[in-house]
C-alpha cells in the first residue's frame, strides 16, 4: 500500500471508534518492507491537493515508525502564488514519501487495542477474524 | 459512450461483471459532468465498496471520474477480489499513483467522514440470511461468491449496514451511488433516508432479465 493510504486507515474494531488512539495505526518498522515505485511521475498540482488534505501529525507518526524523522513538525505551507525552488524540493521529497513509497510487506497495530494487521503483496488486510467482527 | 474496461478474474472466486456492474458504469458516465463540477478542484477520496473484479474503480480511474485529482481506495472482504482489482487496473494501464485497495468489511477501516465519493454494488439478492464470513483457513471458493450476492431479508441487510452509518462514513458534501434491485424496495429506502436528511435521485434504471435494477444517488 502507498504510504499515503496510512492517512486513511484506522483500527477495524468497533470499540476502538470511541478512542482517539485508533488512528493512525502503529507501523512496525522492523517488519515493514518498503519499495520505491519509480514509474510514478511527480505532479506538483496533485501533491498540493494531497498535502492540503492529509492529517500531518499522522504523516509524522507513520514516517517516524518507518525510520524517517526528518519531516518538518508543521505542515508545509504552499499558499503563495508561485512555488519557489525550495518549495519544489520539499514537494519532491513528499512525493517520494507519500506517493512513491509502497509498503510491500509489513505489519501495524492499533494503539488502543493492540490488534495486529498485516500487509501482504502491497495489500493491507484489515478484516477482523470472525470472533472480533 | 465511454469504453468498458477489459477485466480479468477467476469467476469461481470473484463476482463476474454483469448487468448490474454495467448499469453502474452507465450511471457514473451519466454523472461525470455533475461530479466534475461538484467536486471542483479539491482532492476527492473515492471508495468503491465491494470492488470485486475491479471493473468499476478501473472505469473511474480511466475516465477521470470525478476528476484527475482523486485517490481511489476500493475495498472488498474477498482476498481474490484484491488481486483482480490490481490486475484489472493494470490491464487498462490504470495502476497509477491513485490506486490503493484495502481488504476490509464495507468501510470499516477507513477513517470516519473522509470519503467524498462512494460507489456500492451491494449483495442485493433477497435470501433467508446473509452468509457468514468464512474463517480465512476454512474458506471455500464459492463462499466468496455467496457473500457478493446474498443480501438477506429483502436483499437489504448489508446495504442497510452501510446506509445506517452513512453520516459517519461520508465526508461533508459527499455523494454516494448505490445499486438496488426492485425487490429491495428502493423507493422505501429513499423515504427513510430523507427523514435522516439525505436527498436522493434516481440516476439510472434498467430491466435486466427478470430483475429491474436502479442506481440512486444520495447526498446532503
Amino acid at each position: 500500500m502507498k504510504f499515503l493510504t496510512s492517512n486513511f486507515l484506522k483500527c477495524s474494531v468497533r470499540e476502538c471508534d470511541r478512542s482517539n488512539d485508533n488512528f493512525p495505526l502503529k507501523y512496525n518498522g522492523e517488519k515493514c518492507q518498503l519499495e520505491q515505485d519509480e514509474s510514478l511521475e511527480f505532479n506538483p498540482e496533485f501533491l498540493l491537493r494531497i498535502i492540503d488534505r492529509v492529517d500531518w501529525s499522522a504523516v509524522l507518526s507513520v514516517a517516524a515508525d518507518l525510520g524517517n524523522s526528518s519531516l518538518p513538525a508543521n505542515k508545509p505551507d504552499f499558499t503563495s502564488e508561485d512555488l519557489s525552488d525550495e518549495d519544489m524540493v520539499i514537494l519532491n521529497d513528499l512525493h517520494t514519501l507519500l506517493i512513491k513509497t509502497n509498503i510491500v510487506e509489513g505489519e501495524m497495530s492499533c494503539r488502543n487495542c493492540g490488534h495486529i494487521y498485516y500487509i501482504k503483496n502491497s495489500i493491507p488486510n484489515l478484516l477482523l477474524p470472525p470472533h472480533l467482527a | 459512450m465511454l469504453p468498458t474496461p477489459r477485466f480479468s478474474c477467476d469467476y469461481e472466486k470473484v463476482y463476474e461483471p454483469s448487468e448490474d456492474s454495467f448499469l453502474l458504469l452507465d450511471a457514473l458516465e451519466g454523472e461525470q459532468k455533475f461530479l466534475q463540477s461538484f467536486f471542483t478542484s479539491k482532492l476527492t477520496v473515492v471508495c468503491e465498496v465491494g470492488c470485486g473484479s475491479g471493473i468499476v474503480t478501473t472505469f473511474m480511474i480511466q475516465n477521470n471520474i470525478p476528476s484527475e485529482h482523486a485517490i481511489y481506495l476500493p475495498t472488498d472482504v474477498n482476498p481474490w477480489a484484491m488481486d483482480s482489482m490490481v490486475e484489472t487496473a493494470s490491464l487498462n494501464n490504470c495502476c497509477t499513483e491513485m490506486l490503493s485497495p484495502i481488504r476490509t468489511n464495507l468501510t470499516r477501516s477507513i477513517r470516519r467522514r473522509e470519503i467524498d465519493l462512494l460507489v456500492f454494488n451491494p449483495p442485493y439478492v433477497p435470501a433467508e440470511s446473509v452468509p457468514h464470513m468464512p474463517a480465512e483457513s476454512e474458506a471455500k471458493e464459492g463462499d466468496w461468491l455467496d457473500l457478493a450476492l446474498l443480501g438477506g431479508d429483502d436483499g437489504m441487510v448489508i446495504t442497510w449496514k452501510l446506509l445506517d452509518s452513512l453520516d459517519e462514513i461520508m465526508a461533508p458534501g459527499g455523494v454516494a451511488y448505490i445499486l438496488f434491485c426492485a425487490r429491495n424496495h428502493p423507493e422505501r429506502v429513499v423515504e427513510i433516508m430523507s427523514t435522516r436528511g439525505w436527498k436522493s435521485e434516481l440516476t439510472e434504471h434498467r430491466k435486466a432479465g427478470w430483475e429491474v435494477l436502479s442506481v440512486y444517488k444520495f447526498y446532503r
